[in-house]
């Protein structure tokens, strides 16, 4: 099942529409991203290589590709902090669950 | 993802709209349904895969989880159903074809809907031991598809029917079988297993017991051999290209079993072509055949090598004694050789050196070498004819192969004493008449026996070699003191010296030497005893041999080469031309069967006839008159008249010969005895007789009866006594 691979990035839109273009690399730390961009099926996320998340808040999806990075950094050896505000905490987990990260 | 150090810090309330009531359930499984339905109809292109990921995630965490399970079951079903009635709609030769299709898509299918249900396999597949989705696919196609009663019967015949018709010999569709085999083992091993795989190994069964019922009826067995093979490679080749590869242990017992191993005996013992007539025949690549084909089957060697045996022993048997055979020696033992040659190879080059092969081939040449009792001699005689003439000439390699060859028909004797004794009686001639062929091979032929028996059996034939040395020392020392000839007329004397132990003991021969011979005779004695004290000669007169010149009518000159024997009677006719039986006999004193073989080959030999005979006929008898032949003539200067050649023995001789050998036994019983009861103080009858036994069977086998008797003789000379208690068990007297 051939798909086209997008270039090397993905789009995550977030539920008030802002864009967070990413690394497929960083995307696919998330298992449920993976599974979408890889699917043997022809969904839109495969073809097009956007994901929306109508119910992922703006900061919380940022913190989400923040956290993406981080991990990418820390399994190349760098050992740096993960900040997370505790008010968001409840809902970046929920969010967590999710993405199944 | 970690979260961050635990502060206090007012958890709020949900930013998220929560509205899960069963109204918004009821919403998000239609959206769900309707995507599954898409799915199915290949129209999933254009559904955002994140919208049903979330609808189904949000209804699992919502506890709607069971809903969505059922449904998924419920909508799959449908869906599977509609295709079956597809299937079983598609005509002939569609069939498959159409469930091949089918089945590619469903597992498509199955894998997108199951990448949307992630997360419900996730946690509510493992909370409540529901099957995971992917299973689940599965399961249903298993149930609804292949198990449903219309598919399955008809899937099962077609692909039967299929494997059917390629053994007949048609070519068939294997990719596609291999796809369905491939997806019922998916389903599956037990499904692949029940539904498949039995029913295919028994419709094998039937097939290839029909068939080999006709092929054994048709053909001959190296034929048939031929066709099981090609019908086993061909399993083994299908089942590689469309089968599981689990089955191929299965298929291949079952074409072993009917296809040979039911056929086994028949085919071994076919007439004309079975086991026998190919070991006759060497068919070396059939033999191979049969035993690459009768290796698979656990008792196929065995039957095999069974009826080798058999067989071996059988003609091994006839040859033996075959009264025929029996006149020649030499081709009797050569004919042993090529047996064993013959064999040899047969179990090199088709059987692949097996040991156990080789092993019933040494046993049965053990069983019929022994049957017959003359065997030890006739393999002495054997040696003695290689080493006579039948070497000459022969490079080294070939001598030491053909002692070789020798040496393993020993080892299969089982009365090794006997040839012993033989081997000592012709060798004695050999060296005597100075007619071995080459004195190495006779050396190398006594370090093989030396390495086989050991230093007792050889040593007093080494003695013999020892004696020969010694003796053409002795010669050169009497020659130098100028006592050895009397110029140009007198005689010229060889003595050899012999030992008495050492060598074959004759009994004391007497004749009377004519006069010069007596005094050059006596010088030699003279000059021994000097050199040696304390020791007596003895003449071994029926030993020896003669050099005369003879000058006959016409002066016809020609050098004869006679036993002693025969020169004492030639020397008397320098006398007289004239003698009748009894006056030689008288002259002469010599035993009377010695003076008969010589004078019959002094004058009742074609062209040897040194003598003439009244009357002419061929039996020396007491009143026959002998006259010297003036008109003798031959080719050659140098004629050879001589009685001295080893022969098969006569009757008489054989008997003494025998008795000789089993005097020679009882004291080495006798001594086995009393070793083996030093060391065990006390030993009950029966385990005497087997210790016994072990001890002696390198040279041969003893009689229990013998061994008892011995047992009671040594009980008289008190080395042994018998138990007061227990009547069988013996005990040792220091």
């Amino acid at each position: 099942m051939a798909f086209p691979r997008k270039n090397e990035t993905v789009k995550l839109v977030s539920a008030e529409g802002f864009e967070f273009i990413i690394d497929r690399k960083a995307a696919v730390i998330s298992n449920t991203l993976r599974n979408m961009l890889s699917s043997a099926g022809n969904f839109s996320e495969t073809e097009l290589g956007v994901v929306n998340f109508p119910e992922i808040s703006t900061p919380i999806l940022e913190k989400v590709c923040q956290y993406f990075y981080w991990f990418l950094q820390c399994s190349n050896g760098k050992k740096t902090d993960f900040h997370i505000e505790p008010e968001m905490t409840l809902e970046l987990m929920m969010a967590a669950n999710y993405l199944h990260t | 993802m970690n979260p961050a150090k635990k502060k206090n810090f007012k958890i709020e309330p949900f930013k998220h709209k929560v509205e899960m009531d069963p109204k918004y359930a009821e919403k998000t499984w239609k959206i769900l349904e309707d995507a599954i339905h898409e799915i199915y109809n290949h129209n999933a292109s254009g559904l955002s895969f994140e919208e049903l990921y979330r609808n189904a995630y949000n209804m699992v965490l919502h506890k709607y989880g069971e809903k969505l399970y059922s449904g998924v079951v419920q909508t799959m079903t449908q869906h599977l159903r509609e295709i079956a009635k597809i299937i079983e709609g598609a005509q002939g030769g569609l069939f498959l074809e159409e469930l091949d299709v089918k089945w590619r898509e469903h597992n498509k299918s199955l894998q997108m809907i199951r990448d949307i249900l992630m997360y419900m396999d996730r946690t509510f597949v493992n909370n409540f031991n529901k099957t995971p989705v992917h299973e689940l696919g599965l399961n249903l196609w298993r149930d609804h598809i292949v198990r449903s009663p219309q598919i399955r019967d008809r899937l099962l015949n077609t692909l039967l029917d299929l494997v059917r018709r390629e053994r007949t010999g048609e070519v068939i569709n294997r990719g596609l079988m291999r796809n369905i085999t491939k997806m019922l083992v998916e389903l599956g091993t037990n499904v692949y297993q029940e539904d498949f795989e039995r029913p295919f190994l028994d419709a094998a069964s039937d097939f290839y017991r029909l068939e080999s019922q006709q092929l054994i009826e048709t053909s001959d067995c190296p034929d048939y051999l031929r066709k099981a093979e090609k019908r086993l490679n061909e399993e083994i080749e299908r089942v590689a290209h469309y089968l599981d590869s689990k089955s191929e242990p299965k298929i291949t017992q079952v074409v072993e079993r009917e296809v040979i191993g039911n056929r086994m005996r028949l085919l071994v013992e076919m007439e004309n072509s079975g086991l026998i007539s190919m070991l006759i025949d060497d068919k070396y690549d059939d033999l191979g055949r049969m035993y690459n084909l009768f290796r698979r089957i656990s008792t196929g060697l065995q039957t095999m090598r069974e009826l080798m045996t058999a067989h071996l022993r059988e003609t091994g048997r006839q040859l033996v004694m075959d009264p025929e055979r029996l006149k020649d020696p030499v081709e009797f033992v050569q004919r042993l050789l090529d047996e064993k040659d013959k064999y040899d190879r047969i179990i090199q080059q088709s059987f692949h050196n097996d040991k156990m092969f080789q092993n019933a081939l040494n046993s049965s040449f053990e069983y019929f070498i022994n049957l017959n009792i003359r065997s030890p001699e006739f393999i002495s005689l054997f040696v003695d004819d290689k080493l006579r003439k039948g070497l000459k000439g022969a490079s080294e390699e070939d001598v030491e192969l053909v002692l070789d060859k020798v040496m393993m028909l020993f080892r299969y004797l089982q009365e090794k004493d006997v040839f012993e004794k033989y081997y000592k009686q012709h060798l004695a001639k050999r060296l005597l008449s100075g007619r071995t062929v080459s004195d190495d091979a006779e050396r190398s032929l006594i370090v093989k026996l030396k390495t086989e028996c050991g230093y007792q059996f050889t040593s007093k034939l080494e003695g013999m070699f020892t004696d020969m040395k010694t003796s053409r020392d002795t010669m050169q020392g009497f020659n130098a003191t100028g006592a050895g000839a009397e110029g140009n007329e007198g005689p010229t004397l060889t003595v050899q010296v012999l030992t008495t132990g050492s060598w074959p003991t004759q009994s004391g021969a007497r004749c009377n030497m004519p006069t010069e011979i007596l005094a050059m005779c006596d010088k030699f004695k003279m000059y021994y005893l000097s050199t040696h004290t304390g020791r007596r000669l003895t003449w071994q007169t029926n030993m020896g041999t003669a050099d005369l010149k003879a000058t006959f009518g016409d002066g016809n000159k020609h050098e004869l080469n006679v036993s002693t024997y025969q020169m004492c009677i030639l020397c008397l006719f320098n006398q007289a031309d004239r003698l009748s039986y009894r006056e030689i006999e008288q002259a002469t004193d010599i035993p009377a069967p010695d003076l008969k073989r010589s004078l019959q080959s002094l004058a009742c030999v074609k062209g040897k006839n040194v003598l003439r005979k009244e009357p002419m006929s061929k039996d020396i008898s007491e009143d026959d008159t002998f006259v010297f032949n003036d008109k003798f003539s031959s080719k050659f200067y140098k004629v050879k008249i001589s009685t001295v050649v080893a022969q098969k023995e006569s009757e008489p001789e054989k008997q003494e010969t025998r008795q000789k050998v089993e005097e020679d036994r009882k004291p080495q019983i006798e001594a086995a005895i009393v070793r083996i009861m030093k060391s065990r103080r006390l030993l009950d009858h029966n385990n005497i007789i087997s210790e016994v036994t072990k001890q002696l069977q390198a040279r041969f086998m003893p009689n229990p009866a013998v061994i008892k008797k011995r047992i009671e003789s040594l009980i008289e000379r008190e080395f042994l006594e018998r138990d007061r208690m227990d009547r069988k068990l013996y005990r040792y007297l220091a």
